[in-house]
């Protein structure tokens, strides 16, 4: 028998989420622990340095969406934080060719019209639209969702707000919003563009992270979710966290701790303890125990409540709810180590776009096609790829004249199908070696060289993002970004407000509204609720202080 | 041209919807002419006589004729239904018996899923009748906002989140956590894929270019149940409903012209004030109502006449039919092991697994035609004797997954190797079709177009997805019949609710054209 220790409020997972949690319980003067399981905290947003001098963003490795309100509330620059914004993407064509999207407007249109003047045209209708959808949706990240069901004068009011901003909008706008909240991301495009290469290249956008193709309906919301964060307020930017994604969670775990917090690595939490429908503290897989009247998990809402919970201690109804929400691995990820950069024949030397996002799909039909091979199971044969190279911006991340090119790819199912089998072990190195060759044969259409050019590299299943980080299926959103999971139904209906039927348990990951990416709303919003009902709700700022009369 | 040839309103199409806006038009003393293109009325709803064979042409069975329209145009007494319960064919021959929401092997033992299949269908049921009151009036018109002016648009929502809080908690989170999903994660969370799942799944589907697998197949099996869900095969051929309501429109002073294609509206000050028809004699009327698509109907109406964001919008509908039909006039009745002659006479479905559907789904969306589509058949003759007379029998067979866009295009090759792809599915399970069938009649997306007018020759003729329904169907700002010129109305499938032979779209908007006035 380990350990007993007694905290005010315990954070199980040092996740960007659970360490965004903690600094607020901690700023609020509660005793704070977190514990993760792994050797240092990260969670998904990590920065490893697996060979000398080589730093990996193992998982996560761009950042955006992370909400200005926390970093600036929480002084996160001052503890290192440095996001450096990236311009562009370039996507490039089976056949050659290639097809770039630059920041500068007039740059942009006249890539564009290199294919189709009509889809000059279709371009600025296009960004209005996905703009002002943006523009409605940022209120409500930094919001709780509310319950519609009940008549709580704040799930009310929250209603009355929702029902403000829709009205507000006016009819025509509510139309355009329905359509597009619903449509597929490949109608969508489809309705704007006429080329194949420039429709490709802005829907992956709307499949990243989701178990669903360019034509499932509910897509074109998915880009948001890629559109509407920020770099310094520039809304849709996108930049590096300078020393990568890990440096978002040392900058979190640095303020935590100058908060008076505490951080406990190496053993996870096996066991909520639970007396009486109410969480008393968590035992950890060496056996200590740590005791405290509230406990956040970090964990996604399938791992807390199947694994850690026995389902005996939980409302049955509940438990069904939990084992019903879709939380499905759809994307793999290769991290290489170049000793040089390798050769881009379709793009002039030095071209600006070598520092942004590259991929290669010349159709909605081709990633459709990868889809399909997913939903059976079977990793793409033509895997849709979403590539960088973060060491063009931050050299710091591998030795002088090297480089470290990080490839996010999909579809790459967790439960493999092998002979008609479907199941998760079937992850063997010979199957993982043949996922990570149908990713470097697509790579080398756009560099043929990059085979000679790969010093080491780390090839990440679903199943390996499981295993390291806990996420169920490797999923990185923490559960499927679809209409019956978003908002209040997000994870379950009638516990969306970050609560659980155990009293003292919050769910604060990204399976909560507002959903996955490197965002920290999850945890900002449950801080502030459990914070609530402890009467300390003033001790933190609200971030959206106006509420509808 | 005489003056008796001035109407209130002409209505553009005999297809049902047609129909059935020109039978509520007439009923309220309206003076009313239907102007049909082709040499019978009735569109996708009607019967053929193949030389003394009745041939259900298009559509087969009714499962959403909604009660209100059967009510208001007094149809009960002049149309026949026969109730068919559902035979979902097994491969292995453990064949399924569906009636109502009760399941069970055709041998009369249980099935293991047919509780909850029971309960899953008796609440997509329930939500669909929650719902159904949407479907049986015109699109919420929200530009008053919450004001006293916007008071009575909000009324029906009003009713709807009342009548959902009365369901309990319980049962309102479950709505809204399903109504937007997919149906085969609403399926396969309580139940093991295979024949039964297969055959909800299936449900949700027919006509539209959506899997199970997609998001918003909840909604339109809701929709297709929210009359109940049952399938009926109306007795004299779908013909005898298309003439039942053509009969309540005659009887009540309306004309119906075959043979008379609308080729333009006359517009004068931004007022329809005629028709001119394909052979240039041009009828004055009041109101024009179009059952055409909405695109066709904008270029009847003129696209000079609407806005140019409207027309951006109508160019955008999406309408890309996924159905076939294959009608086979069989010398006698084939057999399916462990049916017997009564069971040969249900709706059978060949649909074997949620599965199954999905792959079927892949590959029209590669232009493909599936190798093992899914099929809805029924023998009619088996229980209507008054179609029988000449001693053969129609297997009629909807055939979904048939791509409009067949990649190189329809001709007489494709449309072969459909046949043989459906023969072949068909005698899977009845193998002795082959040797009984006389010939068939194969009809692709592109031929239904071809015949009715049907853009894409879709079921729906705009596809029936979340962001083309209710206030945005068939486009955003238009969804309200009031189709763009003063005294123009869209009263066909593309129109709220949508599709299926189920005669709201013809007479909702008919009532809003009396409710504004427009032809009077």
């Amino acid at each position: 028998m380990g350990k007993h220790d007694k905290y005010d409020a315990i954070v199980a997972g040092a996740g960007h989420n659970g360490l965004t949690t903690a600094c607020y319980l901690a700023k609020a003067g509660l005793k704070t622990l977190v514990i993760e399981k792994n050797d240092m905290i990260g969670g998904a947003a990590i920065s490893r340095e697996l060979y000398e001098g080589w730093t990996y963003s193992n998982c996560s490795y761009v950042c955006s969406l992370l909400r200005q309100e926390v970093i600036r509330d929480l002084e996160l620059p001052r503890f290192g934080l440095q996001v450096v914004p990236y311009q562009g993407s370039v996507s490039f064509h089976e056949d050659g060719g290639y097809f770039s999207s630059y920041d500068d407007h007039h740059a942009f249109r006249r890539e564009v019209a290199r294919f189709s003047e009509k889809d000059v045209d279709a371009y600025d209708r296009y960004s209005q639209l996905v703009m002002r959808q943006c523009r409605f949706i940022r209120p409500f990240l930094l919001r709780t969702a509310p319950d519609p069901t009940t008549l709580r004068p704040r799930d009310i009011g929250e209603l009355i707000f929702l029902a403000k901003r829709i009205h507000d909008l006016g009819q025509k706008e509510v139309g355009e919003m329905v359509r597009f909240w619903t449509m597929s991301v490949g109608d969508f495009l489809d309705e704007h563009f006429e080329t194949p290469i420039i429709k490709a290249a802005m829907a992956g956008s709307g499949i990243i992270g989701t178990g669903l193709g360019v034509y499932s309906p509910g897509t074109a919301y998915v880009l948001l979710h890629h559109y509407m964060g920020d770099v310094d307020g520039s809304i849709g930017a996108w930049g590096f966290a300078r020393g990568a994604m890990g440096a978002i969670t040392k900058a979190l775990g640095a303020a935590f701790k100058e908060a008076g917090g505490e951080i406990t690595m190496g053993s996870g939490v096996n066991e909520f303890l639970i007396k009486n429908g109410k969480v008393s503290g968590v035992a950890l897989d060496n056996g200590d125990e740590y005791h405290a009247p509230i406990i956040a998990s970090n964990m996604d809402v399938k791992r807390t409540v199947l694994k850690h919970i026995g389902r005996e201690k939980l409302p049955a109804d509940y438990v069904r709810s939990v084992e019903r929400f879709k939380i499905r691995g759809s994307s793999g990820k290769l991290n290489i180590a170049l000793d040089s950069l390798p050769k881009f024949p379709a793009l002039p030397n030095d071209n600006l776009m070598f520092s942004g996002d590259m991929s290669c799909s010349s159709s909605l039909q081709n990633l459709e096609m990868a889809y399909d091979d997913w939903k059976d199971g079977r990793f793409s044969k033509k895997p849709f790829f979403d590539m960088l190279i973060p060491s063009r911006i931050d050299p710091t991340l591998a030795p002088p004249g090297k480089h470290m090119m990080s490839v996010f790819t999909q579809y790459c199912p967790y439960d493999l199908n092998v002979d008609g089998v479907r199941s998760p072990d079937n992850w063997n190195e010979a199957t993982k070696k043949a996922f990570a060759d149908s990713v470097y044969d697509r790579l080398e259409i756009v560099c043929p060289d990059i085979r000679d050019r790969v010093l080491h590299a780390e090839v990440r299943t679903p199943l390996d993002i499981e295993n390291e980080v806990g996420l169920t299926e490797g999923n990185i959103f923490q559960g499927e970004l679809t209409f019956d999971q978003l908002l209040f139904n997000r994870p379950v209906p009638g516990y969306a407000q970050y609560n659980t039927p155990i009293d003292g348990l919050f769910i604060v990951g990204s399976s909560t509204h507002p959903g996955g990416g490197v965002m920290a709303a999850p945890g900002a919003n449950a801080a502030r609720e459990i914070l609530r009902r402890i009467g300390k709700g003033k001790s933190m700022p609200d971030f959206n202080p106006k509420i509808a009369a | 041209m005489s003056h008796s040839d001035k109407f209130d309103v002409i209505v553009i199409g005999a297809g049902h919807n047609g129909l059935a806006a020109a039978a509520t038009l007439a009923k309220r003393g309206k003076k009313v002419c239907v102007l049909e293109r082709t040499n019978a009325i009735g569109g996708m709803a009607q019967s053929r006589d193949n030389d003394g064979t009745s041939v259900p042409y298009i559509a087969h069975l009714l499962h959403n004729l909604n009660p209100t329209v059967v009510k208001e145009l007094g149809l009960s007494s002049a149309i026949k239904l026969k109730e068919l319960p559902t035979i979902a064919l097994d491969p292995d021959g453990r064949h399924i018996e569906i009636a109502g929401n009760k399941a069970q092997y055709t041998d009369g033992s249980a099935h293991p899923d047919a509780a909850i299949y029971e309960e899953i269908r008796a609440r997509i049921i329930k939500f669909g009748q929650l719902l159904e009151p949407m479907a049986a009036r015109t699109a919420p018109d929200l530009s008053e906002g919450a004001s006293f002016a916007g008071l009575p648009e909000l009324m029906p929502l009003a009713k709807l989140g009342l009548k959902m809080k009365l369901m309990g908690k319980k049962e309102m989170r479950e709505f809204m956590r399903i109504a937007l999903s997919n149906v085969y994660d609403l399926i396969l969370d309580d139940m093991e894929d295979g024949v039964l799942a297969g055959s909800l799944a299936a449900d949700s589907v027919w006509g539209m270019w959506t899997g199970p697998r997609s998001p918003g197949t909840v909604l339109s099996l809701m929709y297709r149940y929210c009359t109940g869900g049952q399938s009926s095969l109306p007795i004299g051929g779908m013909g005898a409903i298309s003439h039942a309501i053509a009969d309540v429109a005659k009887n009540n002073g309306a004309q119906i012209r075959t043979n008379s294609a609308a080729e333009k509206l006359v517009v004068e000050d931004d007022q329809v004030t005629g028709v001119v028809l394909k052979d240039g004699t041009t009828i004055e009327t009041k109101a024009v109502m179009s059952s055409a698509g909405a695109f066709q109907s904008m270029m009847i109406g003129g696209h000079e006449n609407f806005d140019v964001e409207a027309v951006r919008r109508l160019r955008n509908v999406r309408s890309k039919g996924t159905t076939a039909k294959v009608n086979i006039v069989l010398k006698d009745v084939p057999e399916i092991a462990g049916l017997s002659d009564s069971q040969m006479a249900s709706r059978l479905l060949i649909a074997p697994s949620a599965y199954y559907i999905e792959q079927a789904f892949n590959a029209i969306k590669y232009g493909e035609m599936p190798p093992a589509p899914v099929i809805e058949a029924v023998i009619p003759s088996l229980s209507d004797t008054s179609i029988a007379a000449s001693g053969k029998h129609v297997l009629s067979a909807v055939v979904q997954y048939i791509p409009y866009y067949l990649e190189g295009g329809w001709n007489d090759k494709a449309r072969n190797k459909l046949t043989k792809i459906v023969v072949d599915t068909l005698s899977k399970y009845a193998p002795d079709l082959r040797d009984k069938i006389d010939y068939t009649e194969t009809l692709s997306p592109a031929d239904i177009e071809q015949e009715t007018g049907a853009p894409g020759g879709h079921w729906h003729h705009c596809e029936f997805s979340t962001d083309q329904m209710l206030a945005v169907r068939p486009v955003n700002l238009l969804a309200r019949y009031a189709f763009g010129i003063k005294g123009f109305y869209l009263c066909g499938a593309s129109a709220h609710p949508g599709g299926d032979v189920s005669g709201l779209a013809g007479r909702n908007s008919a009532l809003q054209l009396i409710k504004d006035g427009a032809a009077s």
